[in-house]
């Protein structure tokens, strides 16, 4: 959804971000460098570096921010436990740009890309 | 004090988002379709336990997860099966199987079953998530309230995808016309449905977090947001990364 709203918006990014490359993150970004530092920091759940990533983008985006970015992380703590608890595949490996985007990332080294290469070779 | 005042909070927080809590935490209490008040409550007290049970640790570094012998720290309100598989969802969810989900049910613990406590662990997860992301303390789980299960199952369900039967895309119809709009559901969108009140409990806490049904259709920016879309998915895609989620 990354790539689909920059096609949209018309704007330069770099999916490298989403591996935790904080240049890459800033790219076309607001705040994108303190935005994925924060959210590395919720998933990994280390309390120290929450802190310290909720400290830097409160006090270069402000309140507001931080909490509409702690919804969202908090969401897909969720999103993908649903995902790899359920097995649900992709729905279309077909796609230019989930293909870019998988290539680009290299996620099918993860477990979970078993839900849908399997279920795909069926 | 009312559950999930934020009166504490050193800002100010959006306020559908501490409804959205409450509501969800007074349907925890209640009976759902498969578990009891009791059972839901407890569900969701497993899921902190799972966090920080030492079993779970060590199997997470285990090559071969469903090889490793041990014993989870629990309350013991639970069959076991319930405790593993909460656990498992929380500490190591991206190496759960087909044949795990299957072999649960000859244990004891259906797939309906499954999906909803699949639901409660995840809803709680994630309120606990966005309160530890602002520093919060996770808040008081609420006193379960007796009554019966209503063990309501959809009359139309698929096999086509995951682990578990759903409902499919087109099957928004009857009992269900409420699920979605339109004869399209991501595969994510018919995950629990199942259980269709699984899947309204988290669509509603969804909306909050995230973005309603509606707003995910505009990838510019939604108006009752501070981040726009792309500041969102970063967000999203560094969660997700950090968890190897594939989908």
């Amino acid at each position: 959804m990354l790539r689909a709203s920059a096609t949209t918006t018309n704007t330069d990014i770099d999916l490298q971000g989403i591996n935790g490359d904080a240049d890459s993150a800033a790219k076309g970004i607001e705040f994108g460098a303190e935005l994925m530092r924060f959210a590395e920091a919720i998933a990994r759940r280390d309390h120290v570096a929450i802190t310290v990533a909720r400290q830097t983008l409160l006090e270069n985006a402000g309140p507001a921010v931080v909490i509409d970015a702690a919804g969202v992380a908090a969401n897909f703590q969720r999103m993908v436990r649903i995902a790899d608890a359920i097995g649900i595949p992709v729905d279309n490996m077909d796609t230019d740009i989930g293909k870019e985007v998988r290539s680009t990332l290299g996620i099918e080294r993860f477990a979970s890309a078993q839900n849908t290469l399997n279920a795909n070779k069926s | 004090m009312s559950a999930f005042s934020y009166s504490e909070a050193p800002w100010p927080v959006r306020e559908d988002i501490p409804q959205a809590y409450q509501a969800y935490w007074q349907k925890l209490a209640r009976p759902g379709s498969w578990w009891t008040g009791t059972e839901r409550v407890a569900i969701a007290a497993e899921s902190r336990n799972a966090l920080e049970c030492e079993f779970c640790r060590a199997r997470k570094q285990a090559l071969s997860p469903y090889n490793f012998e041990g014993a989870h720290r629990s309350d013991g309100d639970l069959p076991a099966v319930a405790v593993d598989a909460v656990h498992r969802i929380i500490t190591d969810q991206g190496r759960i199987t087909q044949a795990w989900v299957n072999n649960n049910v000859d244990e004891g613990m259906t797939k309906e079953a499954y999906v909803e406590l699949v639901g409660v662990v995840v809803t709680v997860f994630s309120i606990d998530e966005f309160h530890h992301a602002l520093g919060l303390p996770v808040e008081k789980l609420p006193t379960p309230e007796a009554g019966e299960i209503s063990s309501y199952r959809p009359a139309v369900v698929s096999e086509d995808i995951g682990f578990v039967p759903t409902v499919p895309a087109d099957g928004n119809v009857g009992n269900e016309a409420d699920l979605w709009d339109g004869l399209r559901a991501a595969n994510v969108f018919r995950a629990l449905t199942l259980v269709p009140q699984t899947f309204k409990d988290w669509r509603a806490i969804a909306n909050v977090q995230y973005l309603t049904f509606e707003g995910m259709g505009n990838l510019v920016k939604d108006a009752t947001r501070a981040i726009n879309r792309m500041q969102m998915e970063l967000v999203a895609g560094r969660v997700s990364s950090i968890n190897e989620c594939f989908y």
